[in-house]
């Protein structure tokens, strides 16, 4: 019953795999890395796949499950290479794509891009207006659906050859009646069809972000459907009979199938596996308020995870480049600032970092592929912090030499400053502009950094991990047992999820009792469609588990949060409880609340989750018996952030054993990323090989 | 003596910082407010300024907001409830001839202080629905300033520390959306209450003095990118002149609009003589608080446009220091007291637009063709059966013209505007409304070139109970023009119709104050569409074709305008194209 997580990112697909006592290996827990294929990821992932269960030695038919994490998606939006989408849409109503929320994506520009206008999800000679109404507050039809125009724009779509197609009606959250009726005279049409309905998709009010998260899904589906078609077929013809899951932005994961046909879940798949492997990697050693920063080259995925609770993105904030998309996502932020970023001199003699990179071709100066900009990898270089014999796990020879000169003729001279001070100010730049994002992400929330602990993780974040805790006053760091594959740990850990929501304007205030059977009644329909898609997967009932949230505002407001709803029936009494949790969310969130506004519940959400056996990763041995000695492997000097070099000892991570403790000034090395124990610092290793730092006062 | 100058890296730590402290400001306000004009189209603009009354930094937000803040001050300072600052003050201030932008743009200041001492304000100004002035929401047709509602210079809501409950009491009666206008200052306060915060934060990790002197330092940073911006335009004098319809109650009178820009080495000078008198209505602009950010505005646009720099420069009062306004007291750019001037918006917009006109010989690679340049801003109305107002506010987009490189957005915001719309759906669930159409216009064609103007919006709102409107709109009869060979786009228009009548939609004037509608009467708006860039012929034949296809030309505009010939199939023919723009390059040379 051997399972495997398998992470594809830009340069690297990660994988994970866990055998069990039952499995001819007996139990055991194995990572890999192999070089993404991004013209078909499927390539990278099967050799993975392939090399993993070699090392292991483990019969491929052994695999019962692999959970994947991919990137598919959110790159055909970063490519712009998605379906031909023809899209039914009320009469009057004909542009809402291309007029978005009418606001400029730039407030002091003349020259700026609309991307919903350039580069629109469906073009304007495949936005076909039929005339249809449906009148709110109550949903009643004002005019009928007229079939027979609606079967002409089918049938114009079908003549361009057009296969993906929405049907985007206003207020259709309120009734869905002529989405529905629509939808089954185009599939008469267009048997083949992969048709989406706004009310499917995101079944909410707003009409422009409904309709732009239907287009979404229909833009990138077909192609997301053919690659997951074409990954489970490859895996059975290898003998893998595996069930495929994938990871969705939401963090749960789902079955192919459904990824497939709402393939919108999944634009941010690889980013949330990140963040669910960092609250796995606290747990290990009992911290529940981490702070996750994960960075590579060309940028950095930041975090909050109070008390081991993922949170998710008010919806108002799910963008996918310029896009909204109404799907629920990990609530994250990334920013322009990792390894590769440029340091450079402005115009104006300012010192700036990124966000501009030099990415993996050509890299930092240091790689010797002809870069010529000097970047936060070269300024580690140059201060000695990161080691040629043993870059990216001594896979790739660096030349020290170049990136001192970059940084000496771009930087230190016209600044008129040494090599060190300038090397030292890109790394801080770089390390400032990364705190604020994390404050922005935490503090800013109403969470107190001081009561939590910095994770990072990615290649080049371990390296970082102290400065920017003392940056953000957080109060350790915590760097993971595997930096590198924490992602592909997160697809082990995840629980199979699945959401609906319906819109209910309700006052809370106000709310008589056919109200309250109102919103009873769409609580059990989507706890319904829960329960059938996690018993479509195989989940019996009994491992069925439901949250259920109200999303609320105060009446006239125009963003919710999300209030927990009490377990049971929505009664009278309990309705209070609603107001309670909404009250203390708003204040969490802006520092103010309004006891005496009345609260709307606008929308419910139901999340059906059914839980998965986490993995086991192995306890580290202890080490009473080894000294920490044995894992010293030589010293060097090393500049650290308060400008002193230090003859530095280096020491072997994968020698290390649990209760060793190493004094700063260290630096821990292991294959593919680096720590950096500052002098005043200690790190401590615990049972399941997580790395605490902390200050340490002798 | 010149203090030491900051570190390069401690500089940036410190810019970055007060970037984000604005930003955080601005979104608490927009996020806790509860009218649609702030949470939604977020009308507003948060910032830090120092003890002179310089912006140290200013949040995302509306253009017009971000730099009218310093006119606010140096008003207060004239005004000042008790003459002298206070820690744990919070005043409220809108009067327009104390520097305000405008009244329904309230502005919230807090002192900061530090160590006993006054360091800096933090402040931010957002637009309120509803003052209490003579018509619900908007107000054009009015006599005198004091119609347009509750005027406030230096009023403390909190004098250190001790809530006025008088003054809110006084609020709470002087306005027909009462609870939402209380509601919205307390965002207000909230959001310059967290900018203290995060500011004290600041001057506490880093000392007052390294603090004041990197915000200073920045400032001197952006004014010298802007001022070697200006030192690249030719020196000389460039003029522009355009009109405006009316004042929204003589129809018949045109107001003129004349831009000089005067460029002197790596300064500027606007100069408005020469435009309108001041009007007897409404439709004058406040100098210090709309007419100079307005300017300012424009040039921040033209030199330093975000989409084109490679980074982001300090918002600062860097970029304004180089510039000098000059408009003759008396006139609509610079009003005397009691002249009300409330609606100023699209003067304002037309101003910049005709800014970019000016200076388009000499920057073309910078500019664009004829905008929109208008607002469209519209207050429906009506009381609720229990006797409450409902007041609802809506601005509408415009349209670009053509660009050197590009073709100018459709229905979007224009130059000074930047807001989201209302959804259309919140509206149907919250007030007697309901949308009948918006989409792109489709009755006129944008402005002909190699790189089209933009199309405009049409946008038509049904009242389903009785009720008002006031609309502030401007260009139905100035058209947009065209740049380097490329043609004019349209004007717009307004319409008043009746949901299900057989009768055509009545035309009416851009601007008219608190016309009563019927049940299922309702506007309809067309904004303006934006003149070319350069020459049509010069236009792609396939983006000639891409604009038929999706409804922005027809096959007919396509050949005459642009000579491109398509055949039954609507599809390109390239020889019959060829043959075409021979002929008619050759008959107009």
């Amino acid at each position: 019953m051997a399972r495997i997580g398998v992470d594809v990112g830009g340069t690297c697909t990660d994988l994970i795999l866990e055998t069990f006592e039952s499995d001819s290996t007996g139990r055991g827990v194995f990572i890999h890395k192999v070089e993404s294929t991004p013209q078909d990821q499927s390539i990278g992932v099967l050799n993975g796949i392939r090399q993993i269960c070699e090392t292991a030695g483990i019969k491929r038919e052994e695999i019962d499950l692999i959970v994947h994490g991919t990137t598919v998606a959110a790159n055909i939006t970063l490519e712009h290479n998605g379906a031909e989408v023809g899209m039914l849409t009320s009469r009057g109503f004909r542009d809402i794509l291309h007029i978005a929320r009418h606001k400029r994506p730039h407030n002091f520009s003349l020259q700026f891009d609309v991307p919903w206008q350039s580069r629109p999800l469906v073009k304007r000679r495949n936005r076909i207006p039929v005339s249809e109404r449906i009148f709110p507050p109550a949903g009643r039809i004002e005019e009928p659906l007229d079939e027979e125009e609606t079967r002409a724009a089918a049938e114009l779509l079908k003549s361009r050859g057009i296969k993906s197609i929405i049907i985007c009606f206003l207020f259709s959250f309120l009734n869905p009646a002529h989405e529905k009726r629509a939808k089954q005279i185009v599939l008469e049409v267009i048997p083949d069809a992969y048709v989406s309905c706004s009310s499917e998709i995101a079944n909410v009010i707003r009409e422009y972000e409904r309709f732009s998260t239907t287009a979404m899904n229909a833009y990138v589906g077909p192609k997301v459907a053919l690659y997951l078609q074409h990954l489970e077929q490859k895996l059975q013809s290898e003998g893998i009979t595996a069930k495929l899951r994938i990871m969705q932005s939401n963090g749960g994961v789902s079955t192919a199938e459904k990824c497939a046909r709402e393939s919108v879940s999944i634009l941010m798949s690889g980013l949330a596996a990140g963040v669910i492997g960092g609250r796995y990697c606290g747990a290990l050693s009992n911290a529940g308020n981490i702070l996750t920063v994960d960075i590579g080259g060309t940028s950095a995925d930041l975090s909050t995870i109070p008390d081991g609770n993922i949170k998710i993105k008010n919806s108002r904030d799910t963008y996918v480049g310029e896009y909204p998309v109404l799907t629920p996502m990990i609530d994250m932020t990334t920013l322009g600032a990792g390894g590769g970023s440029i340091a450079y001199i402005d115009e104006g003699g300012h010192f700036r970092v990124g966000p501009q990179s030099a990415g993996a071709d050509p890299g930092p100066v240091c790689y010797a592929r002809g870069g010529v900009e000097p970047t936060v990898t070269d300024a580690q270089v140059v201060l000695g912090r990161l080691d040629p014999e043993h870059f990216l796990g001594g896979n790739l020879s660096i030349d020290p030499g170049l990136a001192k000169k970059a940084i000496t003729e771009k930087i230190a001279k016209p600044l008129n400053m040494t090599l060190e001070q300038a090397a030292l100010g890109i790394i801080r730049i770089m390390n400032s502009n990364m705190s604020l994002a994390i404050r922005a992400n935490s503090v800013a929330r109403g969470y107190d950094t001081r009561d939590f602990s910095l994770m990072p993780f990615g290649g080049a974040g371990p390296l970082n991990g102290v400065a920017l805790a003392r940056e953000i006053s957080a109060k350790e760091v915590i760097v993971p047992p595997a930096p590198g594959i924490t992602a592909a740990i997160g697809l082990l850990v995840t629980d199979m999820k699945y959401e609906f929501t319906t819109s209910v304007p309700t006052l809370i205030g106000s709310a008589q009792q056919e109200d309250l059977d109102r919103i009873n009644r769409v609580v059990d329909k989507l706890k319904t469609l829960c329960r059938e898609r996690l018993l479509e997967d195989g989940i019996p009932e009994n491992s069925h588990d439901f949250e259920q949230f109200a999303e609320c505002r105060y009446r006239g407001q125009g963003f919710e949060l999300r209030a927990e709803m009490p377990d049971g029936k929505l009664t009278s009494k309990n309705l209070k409880a609603i107001e309670k949790n909404f009250h203390a969310e708003h204040e969490r969130d802006y520092g103010w609340r309004f006891n005496d506004v009345e609260v709307e519940i606008v929308t419910v959400r139901v999340i059906g989750v059914a839980k998965v056996e986490k993995l086991k990763w192995p306890r580290l041995e202890e080490g009473s018996g080894s000294p920490v000695e044995d894992a010293f492997m030589y010293e060097r000097p090393t500049t650290f952030d308060d400008g002193e070099t230090r003859v530095t000892p280096r020491y072997n991570r994968d020698k290390l054993r649990a209760g060793h403790a190493i004094s700063g000034p260290a630096i821990v090395i292991q294959h593919n990323s680096t720590t950096m124990i500052p002098a005043g610092y200690r790190g401590r290793v615990q049972e399941f090989g997580n790395l605490h730092i902390s200050e340490h006062h002798a | 003596m010149a203090t030491p100058k900051t570190d390069p890296i401690t500089l940036q730590v410190i810019s970055g910082a007060l970037r984000t402290i604005a930003d955080e400001m601005a979104h608490v306000l927009y996020r806790m407010s509860f009218s649609s004009i702030i949470r939604e189209s977020q009308d507003i603009g948060a910032g830090l300024f120092d003890v002179n009354f310089n912006t140290l930094t200013e949040s995302e937000g509306s253009p017009l907001h971000i730099g009218s803040i310093p006119g606010y001050l140096r008003g207060i300072d004239k005004c000042l409830q008790g003459g002298e600052w206070k820690e744990g003050d919070v005043v409220i201030h809108n009067h327009p001839y104390y520097g305000a932008s405008h009244s329904p743009d309230l502005c919230i200041v807090i002192p900061i202080f530090f160590e006993g001492e006054m360091v800096a304000f933090s402040s931010n100004t957002a637009h309120h629905v509803d003052i209490g002035a003579a018509t619900p929401g908007l107000i054009i047709d009015i006599p005198d300033v004091f119609a347009e509602g509750m005027l406030f210079a230096g009023i403390k809501l909190y004098q250190a520390g001790e809530r006025n409950d008088a003054l809110w009491k006084f609020i709470e009666s002087n306005s027909r959306v009462s609870r939402q206008l209380k509601d919205d200052i307390d965002a207000q306060i909230a959001s310059a209450r967290l900018g203290v915060k995060r500011f004290t934060e600041l001057l506490e990790k880093y000392g007052r003095d390294t603090v004041l002197g990197a915000a200073d330092e920045l400032i001197d940073y952006t004014e010298k990118f802007m001022r070697s911006r200006i030192s690249e335009i030719p020196d000389g004098e460039y003029r522009a002149e355009g009109f405006l319809d009316d004042d929204g109650r003589n129809r018949d009178e045109r107001l003129p609009i004349k831009v000089c820009v005067r460029i002197e080495g790596d300064s500027l000078e606007v100069d408005l003589t020469g435009s309108a008198d001041q009007v007897p209505t409404a439709f004058n602009v406040p100098f210090d608080g709309s007419t100079k950010p307005a300017c300012y505005c424009a040039f921040r646009v033209l030199l330093m446009d975000t989409y084109t720099a490679d980074y982001k420069m300090p918002p600062n009062e860097g970029s304004f220091k180089p510039i000098r306004v000059t408009a003759p007291k008396g006139s609509i750019f610079n009003p005397e007291f009691p002249a009300a001037a409330e609606a100023r918006f699209t003067q304002c917009n037309r101003m910049i637009d005709l800014i970019i006109k000016a200076l388009a010989p000499v920057i073309p690679d910078k500019v664009t063709a004829g905008n929109s340049a208008t607002l469209s801003f519209a207050a429906y109305s009506g009381v609720k059966p229990g006797g409450d107002y409902w007041v609802f506010l809506e601005v509408n987009e415009g349209a670009y013209g053509g660009r050197p490189l590009s073709d100018g957005p459709d229905t979007i915001d224009n130059l000074m505007v930047n807001t989201r719309n209302n959804p259309i759906e919140d509206l149907g669930m919250h007030l007697p409304m309901i949308c009948d159409r918006y989409e792109i216009r489709d009755d006129v064609m944008p402005g002909v070139g190699k790189y089209r103007g933009g199309l405009g919006v049409v946008k038509s709102q049904r009242l389903l109970s009785q009720g008002t409107c006031t609309h502030e709109c401007e260009r139905h009869y100035d058209v947009p023009w065209g740049f380097m060979g490329g043609g004019e786009g349209a004007v717009g228009k307004v319409e008043i119709y009746t949901h299900g009548s057989d009768g055509a939609p009545r035309s009416v004037p851009s601007k008219f104050s608190a016309w009563p509608l019927e049940s299922g009467q309702g506007m309809s708006y067309y904004s303006p569409c934006g003149g070319g860039y350069g020459d049509p012929y010069e236009r792609p034949p396939e983006k000639v074709v891409d604009d038929v296809l999706d409804g922005f030309c027809t096959v007919q505009h396509a050949r005459d305008a642009y000579g491109v010939v398509l055949n039954e199939r609507n599809d390109l023919d390239i020889r019959a194209t060829n043959a075409l723009r021979s002929t008619l390059r050759n008959q107009k040379t």
